[in-house]
């Protein structure tokens, strides 16, 4: 792997947490570099200096969210809650990987090798096969604002 | 066009195309994979300020040549005016003269999929 450059002169964990947000608000394609220098606050010299591309800004967020495979409590980072599929509701921190995980695979896994593998591997860390395909779909749909326990009964008026 | 950007098992060529060959004062560039560190569709990279030119061209709409800005030096070659400025793609590197490439091209899309690809099958 080749170095890093210069030192860094921001916080890395504000710059990753802000590039999350407009990745999952506006998708990867549809959130520019303008867009990401806009939400993190670095020039645009800096974050390709710090991270090589947009993708390269993408790959290291979705990184952070996913669990330490070295860590027996699956956390993700100091602080962080260890994920519980058993229960019913995610936390903030599980939505917010949930959110990475659908754009990465919606936008980027299909032609992207090592995005593919880096999501294959922390859905075979989930457990049962089912499991990851499981939450992903019920974010996709609570997402949408679609409880599909609630079907609703009438269509809104044309 | 106005780069073609190729790639081969170990190295990304950038060759300046026409007239923007002479402008840049490049004939190719030839960067190992290895000092490739990723490549972005970037079409709003062609507002900024450009900084200092060395040997090159600035002229409305068109930046060809050497540029450095806060220490950075970086080779531009973008024209078109709004049409090529919608395909503009950066290249970040690393140990090489350039720290940036900034670079029209016919397929950003297409292009920067392949750097990306390539550079990730090294590591």
């Amino acid at each position: 792997m080749v170095g890093m450059g210069r030192p860094r002169s921001f916080d890395e964990h504000a710059v990753l947490a802000a590039a999350t947000t407009a990745f999952t608000d506006l998708g990867y394609e549809a959130t520019s570099v303008d867009d990401l220098l806009r939400a993190t606050g670095l020039h645009r010299g800096s974050l390709y200096q710090a991270f090589g591309s947009k993708r390269g800004l993408f790959l290291a967020a979705l990184r952070a969210h996913l669990p330490d495979p070295a860590d027996p409590s699956g956390s993700a980072r100091p602080g962080a809650t260890a994920h519980r599929p058993s229960s019913g509701a995610a936390d903030a921190d599980d939505v917010v990987l949930l959110d990475l995980l659908l754009v990465a695979v919606l936008e980027l896994a299909p032609r992207d090798d090592q995005v593919r593998a880096l999501i294959t591997r922390a859905l075979a860390d989930h457990g049962a096969p089912d499991a990851a395909a499981l939450l992903l779909g019920r974010r996709l749909l609570a997402r949408a604002h679609i409880d599909p326990a609630q079907p609703s009964r009438e269509d809104p008026a044309p | 066009m106005n780069n073609a950007v190729t790639l081969t098992p170990d190295a990304l060529l950038v060759e300046p195309t026409g007239l923007d060959r002479m402008w840049s004062f490049t004939r190719r560039l030839t960067i190992p994979l290895a000092h490739v560190r990723g490549a972005t569709i970037d079409p709003d990279a062609a507002a900024e300020p450009k900084g200092l030119r060395h040997p090159g061209l600035a002229v409305p709409g068109k930046w060809a040549g050497t540029f450095t800005k806060d220490g950075d030096t970086s080779f531009w070659n973008v024209s078109g005016r709004r049409s090529g400025h919608r395909r503009t793609i950066v290249v970040q590197l690393d140990q090489e003269k350039y720290q940036r490439l900034y670079l029209t091209v016919a397929d950003p899309r297409g292009t920067v999929d392949a750097i990306n690809a390539a550079i990730t099958r090294r590591t």
